[in-house]
């Protein structure tokens, strides 16, 4: 088995669909979509389109889970065990395998959510941006990544479902998403830790996996999907963030990052907007 | 309880553990350096394997195991101090090159239409040859002085039953046709020859050995 599995070759059965990352923020149907469509609106109840909405977001959340198993599997095979600049510390790969089965948890968790809210494996596409993180051959830059920020968003993600499930009434729920959003804490935790332990004397790795961070967070803001407006469809959960090692000026910055996003969505749409006739 | 002052035995009758043991601290640090070896190996390659197998049953059951055998790991990566080696890394190796080879040709299936190979490797061979190391240090080593190992044996000798359980019954579920049996066999043969050759995860006298010496027949009266 080779080291570095390429994210194009990632095993799936028939029912899978897949979509390239350009397809998906082009397909209109996609919150803040580049196309158009109806933007970023908040997931509640009320929405008219609410149920369908959650039935995707539940999907999603699905296909992401069993990347991130993918993610932390790969991390676990594709770097020596070592201490030395180029290796991966011990430490971290039982971090990883813990994330593993934390991830199958996950998954298995997802799978029972969907049948529940109603929808079913191949509902709806799957992008694989998040394992293409996951394949970086810095494993700092991959923790980082991966951890910090897709797992960070992971933890918008439950902390919305789970405020939906209670608002919608759904004791079910808003139980598992709770579960999950507790490992998940723990995840964004060992990617701070990690991040600090590992380039505590190398400022300038530090430096490019943050900046690698940025990229990923800046990607997954696209269209302001998560932020800190009223109408953002996923809301930036401070609190939860905090206990992860996440520090204010950071979550400014992240809430920064979807602010810029969501107004370029925004111009991007009126300027694909059918214009008037003079 | 009538009187507290009354004498009692140390050992209750019901305890039997008794203080002569196989194996001495150095000789059950070297097989302790030798199971974090491979444990470490193993669950690097189930989590490597995640992203290949097509499977989703078998890609969530590969996650989960892949912890169990790094918690193994980490349980012997602490017991290694406590026998003495405060160098870890020192005993965490293959007990020689010919596991090496095993563990090569164990990992070596990439290709998503290779699960069944993956499955074998692992729960047809690898983790039975676990079993049966762990069970011989575990009913050879003193129950007293040697406590400590026995118990992280127990708690990862519970962990192998299960695996080995849910990863049979997963390669059972796969098998459909009579060319899949062959590939099954002829793959579990193929790494059953290297694991002969090491002579399992310690080496040789991984589970010690069945035959009397000839000193040993020469004793015995006519």
């Amino acid at each position: 088995m080779r080291k570095i599995y390429p994210a194009d070759l990632l095993a799936r059965d028939e029912r899978f669909v897949r979509l390239t990352t350009e397809d998906r923020f082009s397909d209109p149907r996609s919150p803040g979509s580049r196309s158009g469509g109806r933007g970023a609106t908040r997931l509640t109840p009320s929405r008219p389109d609410a149920p369908d909405a959650a039935r995707t977001l539940m999907h999603g959340i699905f296909v992401g889970e069993v990347q991130a198993l993918e993610g932390a599997g790969r991390t676990c095979w594709d770097f020596e065990t070592g201490d030395g600049p180029e290796d991966t510390p011990f430490a971290l790969k039982l971090d990883m395998a813990r994330q593993c089965w934390d991830e199958a948890r996950h998954t298995e968790i997802s799978c029972k959510l969907m049948d529940w809210m109603g929808t079913e494996l191949g509902e709806f596409s799957e992008s694989i941006f998040l394992y293409e993180a996951a394949c970086n051959p810095d494993p700092v830059l991959r923790l980082t990544g991966v951890n910090r920020a897709l797992e960070g968003l992971a933890i918008d993600v439950f902390n919305t479902m789970k405020e939906f499930g209670d608002v919608a009434g759904d004791p079910v729920l808003e139980f598992c998403e709770d579960w999950m959003l507790a490992d998940e804490v723990t995840h964004v935790k060992m990617g701070s830790d990690w991040l600090r332990r590992l380039t505590e004397t190398d400022k300038e790795r530090r430096e490019r996996a943050l900046e690698f961070q940025r990229v990923v967070d800046k990607l997954f803001s696209l269209g302001g999907f998560r932020g800190e407006d009223e109408d953002s469809p996923i809301k930036l959960a401070r609190r939860f963030r905090e206990l992860a090692g996440f520090d204010a000026d950071e979550m400014d910055d992240l809430a920064e990052i979807s602010r810029q996003a969501k107004k370029d969505a925004e111009e991007h749409r009126q300027r694909l907007a059918p214009q008037p006739s003079a | 309880m009538a009187d507290t002052k009354k004498a009692r035995a140390p050992f209750a009758p019901w305890d039997r553990r008794e203080l002569p043991g196989s194996f001495s601290v150095e000789e059950s640090a070297r097989r302790v350096g030798n199971y974090k070896w491979i444990e470490m190996k193993l669950f690097e390659a189930l989590g490597g394997w995640v992203a290949t197998v097509p499977e989703l049953d078998v890609k969530m059951r590969l996650g989960t195991h892949c912890y169990h055998h790094a918690w193994h790991a980490d349980l012997w990566h602490k017991r290694l101090p406590e026998l003495r080696e405060m160098n870890q890394d020192r005993l965490t190796v293959p007990p020689n090159e010919e596991l090496v080879a095993f563990v090569d040709a164990m990992t070596e299936p990439e290709a998503p239409d290779l699960t069944i190979e993956k499955l074998v490797g692992v729960y047809r061979v690898l983790i039975p040859h676990k079993i049966a190391a762990y069970t011989y240090h575990l009913n050879n080593t003193s129950t007293i002085t040697d406590a400590p190992t026995i118990r992280s044996l127990k708690f990862a000798l519970q962990d192998e039953f299960e695996d080995y359980r849910d990863g049979e019954m997963l390669i059972q579920s796969l098998i459909e046709t009579d060319s899949e049996v062959d590939r099954a066999t002829a793959h579990q043969a193929r790494l059953e020859k290297l694991m002969l050759k090491a002579g399992g995860i310690a080496g040789p006298g991984s589970i010690g050995t069945s035959y009397v010496s000839a000193e040993e027949v020469q004793e015995v009266p006519a």
